[in-house]
């Protein structure tokens, strides 16, 4: 049994943010009050005025044991652990693992000796013609499909995939992008990328692919999430879904909360990303959806490049980045700005992914799994410099961030604990 | 008390879509396919009710039990039959169906047997000769003389399949089979439940009146009969389903999965089989349940009759009393 006590209470389901304490018990939360009574029996752990929250659920992180084995897996759950993050989501990668039901089965056995709660997202297609094992894989476990980041350029068999997904009320997770417009190209089409002549898109090609696969949801019946919007034009459309009444969840990813195109300045291949950087006017435009509630999920679309990977010219590296451990602090960064409040800013990446993938987890409530995760939200850091868990290439070398996780708790255990510096 | 009397000839010359027939009619090929049946189950398969005419099968589509089933249906009634199947010389020689079809009038043949992969191609062949015509197969359309002998085979069984319930599961979009077997299954009052993964279900076939089901089990809760749809090889790849293990596991018929059925389900399968795919072949061989074997050997009593009532060469092709025909109750037990 453990007690917290001198805690920030932000739940973001029901809004409470409140001092107080609250009793873990069996792994779950047993109470939460205004000043609970320490029992002899368990370990009390004043918190001195931190914040105390639902853990973080990331769904979207890039790790595949059939690619990068069970250590790139260990290491991405590790780095979840030192950011609050207690539930990942292991997504396909195009062309990797995660097609069959063996691929879930093996993200299964991983998650029975990890300290996270590791699930796994099955890929929809298992060539561009073909679908995958849908079926088995949700059988398997899988909590939703998705593309693996390569858009199903085939309206056909975007339609066959999500009709058939639609069958067994499963999401799917299509990244929308005209694979027309954006094939080969690394950049969003704008004067920056044109001067430095770099292959580019325009930033229409997202929001065209919203339109089509909102169509297609439309058609079938089936629930879709919108994976990783990152303009204002597409916004817009998935709110248009929405308000026709369409099943679909928004995510965005965590990198476009915090970067522009302008980042692209230098050429440097960290910030080769996929969805490419994009304007201000769009980076404004999501983090206003998100203080909107318009935004169900934050992911941290997390990747771990080697360094090999990234030692090419802008246009030739491997995009992606290490973020998992950017995802609590950009968010803190976000209420430090004085753009929404934590439990607005905690709600994508607790609640909102809970609702969607029917998860417990994700709130403060008597009788919740005890994921918790207990953070400084003002203090600084710069991101790389001292004990970052994952070394891997990331697009926030450097960066001023805000806030620490001081203790990541998952099931009840803890996971994780920053050591006094 | 005497009625007056109420006659009603059968009034078809052909036989094209299901959704044609009246229950009378249904019940009138039922009766004389009942007839064909007995008798050729023992042992006495000459008639000549059709001697003297000359049917022409016309199979544009591959096919060899459908096809033997109607030459056979044919010739034990004395008709000449000639075949004229796919890959014949004219067909490859570019020459316009409706051309091959007045060619063909022009030898004065009395019925046409068509299959075609074109819906409505049946339907134009009767148009365009004016022959007496059995849709045989047209796309994906309709397969009338299949769900005639699909619902004889289960009358015979249960004396009539009225309030019965039947799940057809498989591949119902690109079905010929499943279309008839909704249209005359409605008409002859059964319930009729529709599974398939979604990607097989065409749209808005909730509105067939059927129930949609995408989960086998709940579709197979309290069934009578299941009919098992063939799956074919090229729908593995495009994206309508992702692998015949898949599709076994979630769509497959099993002998535990009728464990939701009513005890006495039967298992019924259009032909050919993929055994371990639609049906496990521990339940295809299964006396007890399955009709497999019992529903070709009505196609070719049904399709006599058919023949028969088409060329007007039925003994008896009239209902002259309607009380008589709830006396000629197809059941076992009748």
């Amino acid at each position: 049994m453990m007690l917290f006590e001198n805690a920030r209470l932000i739940d973001p389901a029901s809004g409470r943010d409140e001092m107080g304490a609250l009793r873990v018990r069996d792994g779950l939360i047993e109470e939460i009050g205004p000043d609970l009574e320490s029992h002899d029996d368990e370990q009390v752990i004043d918190v001195k005025g931190a914040v105390l929250a639902p853990a973080l659920i990331d769904m979207r992180c890039t790790a595949d044991p059939a690619s990068t084995g069970a250590r790139g897996v260990d290491a991405a759950a590790r780095a979840a652990a030192a950011s609050g993050v207690a539930t990942l989501v292991l997504s396909p990668e195009s062309g990797g693992g995660f097609r069959t039901p063996e691929d879930i089965a093996a993200v299964n056995a991983a998650a029975l000796t990890s300290a996270v709660r590791l699930y796994a997202a099955g890929l929809c297609v298992s060539s561009p013609e073909d679908m995958a094992e849908i079926g088995l894989m949700l059988r398997a476990g899988a909590l939703y499909l998705g593309d693996g980041g390569q858009p199903v350029a085939d309206t056909r068999l975007a339609r066959r995939v999500l009709a058939y997904a639609g069958g067994f009320d499963a999401w799917v997770s299509l990244r929308p992008d005209d694979q027309g417009l954006s094939r080969g190209t690394v950049a969003t089409e704008s004067d920056l990328s044109m001067r430095l002549g770099l292959p580019a898109r325009p930033a229409q090609s997202e929001a065209m692919a919203v339109k089509r696969d909102a169509a297609l949801a439309a058609l079938t019946g089936a629930r879709l999430i919108f994976d990783r919007v990152t303009t204002r034009e597409a916004l817009d459309a998935a709110q248009t879904a929405r308000k026709d009444g369409l099943e679909v969840a928004v995510t965005a990813p965590v990198s476009h909360l915090s970067f522009n195109e302008m980042d692209l300045g230098g050429l440097d291949p960290h910030y080769r990303l996929e969805p490419p950087l994009r304007s201000e006017d769009d980076r404004q435009a999501l983090i206003d959806a998100l203080s909107q509630g318009r935004i169900d999920a934050v992911v941290s679309d997390h990747v771990a490049r080697t360094n090999e990977s990234k030692a090419h010219p802008f246009p030739e590296a491997q995009a992606g980045s290490a973020t998992l451990e950017a995802l609590l602090p950009v968010l803190c960064g976000l209420v430090e700005d004085g753009r929404m409040s934590l439990a607005d800013a905690l709600r994508p990446v607790t609640s909102g992914p809970a609702d969607i993938l029917g998860l417990e987890q994700g709130r403060l409530n008597a009788g919740a799994p005890a994921d918790l995760v207990v953070f400084d939200p003002h203090a600084p850091f710069v991101y790389g410099r001292g004990a970052m868990q994952c070394r891997a290439p990331s697009a926030f070398s450097g960066r001023r961030l805000f806030g620490r996780t001081l203790i990541t708790i998952a099931e009840g255990a803890i996971i994780h604990q920053l050591e006094d510096e | 008390m005497e009625r007056t009397g109420f006659a009603y000839d059968f009034p078809h010359d052909s036989l094209l879509s299901v959704g044609d027939l009246n229950p009378l009619d249904v019940q009138m090929i039922f009766k004389r396919a009942r007839h064909h049946f007995d008798n050729a189950r023992r042992g006495d398969k000459e008639g000549d009710t059709l001697k003297g005419l000359t049917q022409i099968n016309l199979f544009f589509e591959n096919s060899t039990r459908t096809l033997a089933s109607f030459e056979i249906a044919a010739k034990r009634l004395g008709a000449d039959v000639v075949n004229f199947a796919a890959g014949s010389a004219s067909i490859s020689k570019g020459e316009s169906l409706d051309d091959t079809a007045l060619t063909l009038t022009a030898m004065r043949p009395d019925v046409l047997v068509v299959r075609h992969k074109a819906a409505g191609a049946a339907a134009h062949f009767a148009r365009v000769t004016g022959v007496p015509t059995v849709n045989a197969g047209d796309g994906a359309h309709e397969h009338p003389t299949q769900a005639l002998l699909d619902a004889f085979t289960l009358t015979r069984r249960w004396g009539e399949v009225g309030g019965r319930r039947i799940l057809i599961v498989g591949d119902i979009l690109h079905s010929r089979v499943a279309r008839s077997n909704v249209s005359l299954l409605n008409l002859l009052n059964a319930e009729v439940r529709l599974c398939g993964p979604a990607t097989l279900l065409p749209a808005d076939a909730d509105r067939w009146g059927v129930s949609v089901f995408h989960d086998l089990d709940e579709a197979l809760e309290g069934c009578d009969a299941v009919m098992a749809l063939r799956i074919q090889k090229e729908r593995m790849t495009g994206g309508l389903i992702p692998s015949d293990r898949e599709y076994a596991a979630l769509w497959g018929l099993t002998e535990d999965r009728l464990d939701r059925a009513a005890p006495d389900c039967l298992v019924m399968h259009p032909g050919p089989m993929n055994r371990g795919v639609e049906i496990d072949g521990a339940l295809a061989d299964d006396p007890e349940r399955a009709l497999i074997l019992e529903q070709v050997e009505s196609g070719v009593a049904v399709r006599s009759a058919i023949l028969e009532l088409i060329t007007g060469r039925a003994p008896n092709s009239t209902i002259a009393d309607m009380r008589s025909h709830d006396a000629d109750g197809l059941g076992d037990g009748a």
